[in-house]
């Protein structure tokens, strides 16, 4: 938790309350963004609605900016940071998974509890069952196990695997992501004139 | 279609506030006062290189060098220095050396390549200041061996014309591996056994903890 | 397009900007030097071998020992559980897990103190915290608790006292040594596993 900790200002026990004030606070951007309605999600396969992309992309460009501006103020410890281990074979695999339930579901795990939390009957039912699938793949693991740890191309970034630095990569991505903007919101212009199922204000 | 996607006055109040905080973060950025001009590995070679103290049998003659005399600093504290330190040596204490008019003064010294000689009582007293002068690239900054007590001893042993003692440091005096196994004191009881499982913990690094939507 | 679209693009692409120009920096997570040379000057990183010896019999589990003399001396010789870094891999990231784990005490030794102390000096300007020295090194381990010399008759209270718990310290370890020679206590490293992640996802 940068400046605080690195900083010494607060001890880093405080990691689970902090955490729960991250959590809460993440839930409720959920929440305001429209995310605990899946007709939003699944807008963004059918091509009508694309903020669950603009709210992501917002959310990677500017954590990456800012996160690289602390670190370089030296608020947060760039060492500490956990970077997850890329199994190439499983995240594609898992990815498709996740896009299938994605556009079936109309939720992801995790506005599936901000619906729940807002009464949705959809919400709950896909919240059980993202525990259900929890219990299951763990339960079942082994017989997968060889697949889930192949093609492991260890704890890597993006900027490591093609040598640039990370304030290419983040400036990259912010070009990337504005394009993307722009681009959706045409799209999007142009499937609502045609749509006449759903309405939009 | 959300309201606040038409008008998007709270991602823009949000935004400058991200961007205010950035900009406040780099101008009250504290840029240290005395930086360290060398990487802690070259610390680690130059510390190993032993060219770096100057022995206390030199000293006299490094003092009264017609051209560029060099310059000794006595570490130690007042009373200390009261008591007894080398001719000529200024008093000053660690600490004080790192001071605004003494880190001036230093930076001449170093740019006119005249030596600095420090010392505290031992080689341990010594050792500290001097590797953090060292890191601070004042190159021209050594100790003297030994530290005041060995010199003691070398004056001492001058007048008494008896054979200079040399200083030796980071040697073995002993053959650990042989002379632990005896004891000095009386060996009566070596019943003791020691077989407890030892653990020794290393620290994790990063905290495992990954999340997403 | 909405104007305040624009300029939210604008800004962003502002800042990703300033991050590819910023001037390089470096040393942020070191001590200061002022702080730095505070601590220097301060005795309170020294511990007796007396005080390890306890710490040893006691089985503290917070004392790490560090031995930063060179592998092969720690081959033939080394402190009880005591840790491996020869001075000159201390930057080694291999080592570096050792150092700046919560709660651990870690003293360093050599054959005196200078070299340890070296080891201090770098291992704090790096910033990692509960570090010590043994003062004297293995000499004075060797001279004190191995070996001790009887205190005169006039010596203090205290110094027999010391004597006392020396002698008993003596015995502990010469006893101990020859017990581990012959059957070898093995030693767990517990290491970070690589990528045993909990890993989550959207």
């Amino acid at each position: 938790m940068g400046p605080l900790i690195p900083l010494e200002i607060i001890t880093g026990h405080w990691d689970f309350v902090i955490a729960l004030l991250i959590g809460g606070a993440f839930g409720y951007i959920l929440e305001a963004s429209g995310f605990s309605s899946s007709r939003m999600i699944a807008g963004v396969f059918y091509g009508y609605n694309f903020v669950v992309l603009r709210v992501f992309f917002t959310a990677m460009i500017v954590a990456m900016v800012g996160y690289l501006y602390f670190s370089y103020m030296g608020w947060i410890d760039m060492s500490l940071v956990f970077v997850l281990p890329t199994y190439l074979n499983s995240m594609l695999f898992g990815g498709f998974l996740m896009g299938l339930g994605f556009v079936i579901g109309g939720f992801c795990p995790g506005t599936s509890y901000t619906a729940a939390a807002i009464g949705k009957i959809d919400g709950v039912v896909f919240a059980g069952g993202v525990l259900l699938g929890i219990f299951i793949f763990s339960e079942l693991f082994p017989f997968y196990e060889d697949f889930y740890v192949a093609n492991n191309l260890g704890n890597v970034t993006i900027g490591e695997m093609i040598g640039v630095s990370n304030e290419v990569v983040a400036f990259a991505f912010v070009v990337i992501a504005i394009v993307a903007f722009y681009v959706t919101s045409i799209i999007e212009k142009k499937v609502r004139k045609n749509m006449t199922e759903y309405k939009f204000e | 279609m959300h309201v606040h996607e038409l008008n998007p006055k709270k991602t823009l109040i949000a935004m400058l506030i991200f961007a205010v905080v950035i900009i406040a973060g780099l101008l009250t950025i504290n840029n240290p006062r005395l930086k360290y001009q060398i990487s802690p590995a070259q610390a680690i070679s130059m510390v190993s290189d032993n060219n770096q103290g100057v022995d206390a049998s030199k000293i006299d003659n490094l003092l009264s060098a017609s051209t560029n005399p060099t310059i000794l600093i006595d570490i130690r504290n007042h009373y200390k220095f009261a008591r007894g330190h080398i001719a000529s040596a200024n008093n000053i204490s660690g600490v004080e050396l790192l001071s605004e008019e003494n880190i001036k003064w230093l930076n001449e010294l170093n740019n006119d390549k005249i030596a600095v000689i420090i010392y505290g009582d031992d080689p341990l007293q010594t050792n500290g200041p001097w590797m953090v002068l060292q890191q601070l690239g004042f190159e021209n900054i050594k100790f003297l061996k030994g530290g005041y007590n060995h010199y003691v001893q070398v004056k001492n042993a001058e007048k008494d014309h008896k054979p200079i003692p040399t200083f030796i440091a980071g040697k073995a005096k002993y053959n650990y591996a042989e002379v632990a196994k005896i004891s000095s004191v009386s060996d009566t009881d070596t019943g003791q056994s020691d077989k407890k499982h030892s653990i020794i913990r290393h620290k994790k690094k990063g905290t495992v903890t990954a999340g997403g939507c | 397009m909405n104007k305040k679209y624009l300029f939210l693009a604008l800004l962003m692409l502002l800042l990703a900007t300033g991050l590819l120009i910023l001037p390089e920096r470096h040393n942020f997570q070191q001590m200061k030097a002022e702080n730095l040379m505070w601590e220097v000057v301060q005795p309170t990183r020294y511990v007796t071998v007396d005080q390890v010896a306890m710490m040893i019999i006691d089985g503290d589990p917070t004392l790490e020992l560090v031995d930063v003399r060179p592998i092969n001396d720690f081959a033939t010789f080394s402190l009880k559980n005591a840790i491996n870094i020869p001075f000159d891999s201390l930057l080694n990231p291999n080592y570096q897990g050792y150092l700046g784990i919560e709660d651990m005490n870690v003293v360093f030794y050599s054959n005196d103190d200078i070299r340890a102390d070296q080891s201090w000096v770098i291992a704090r300007r790096m910033g990692y915290h509960n570090l010590y020295v043994m003062k004297g090194g293995l000499n004075s381990w060797i001279e004190c608790i191995i070996k001790p010399l009887k205190p005169d008759e006039t010596a203090s209270l205290n110094e027999f006292e010391d004597y006392e718990f020396r002698k008993g310290a003596s015995i502990y370890f010469t006893g101990a040594k020859l017990e581990s020679s012959d059957k070898k206590s093995s030693v767990n490293v517990v290491r970070r596993k690589k990528g045993s992640a909990v890993a989550g996802g959207c």
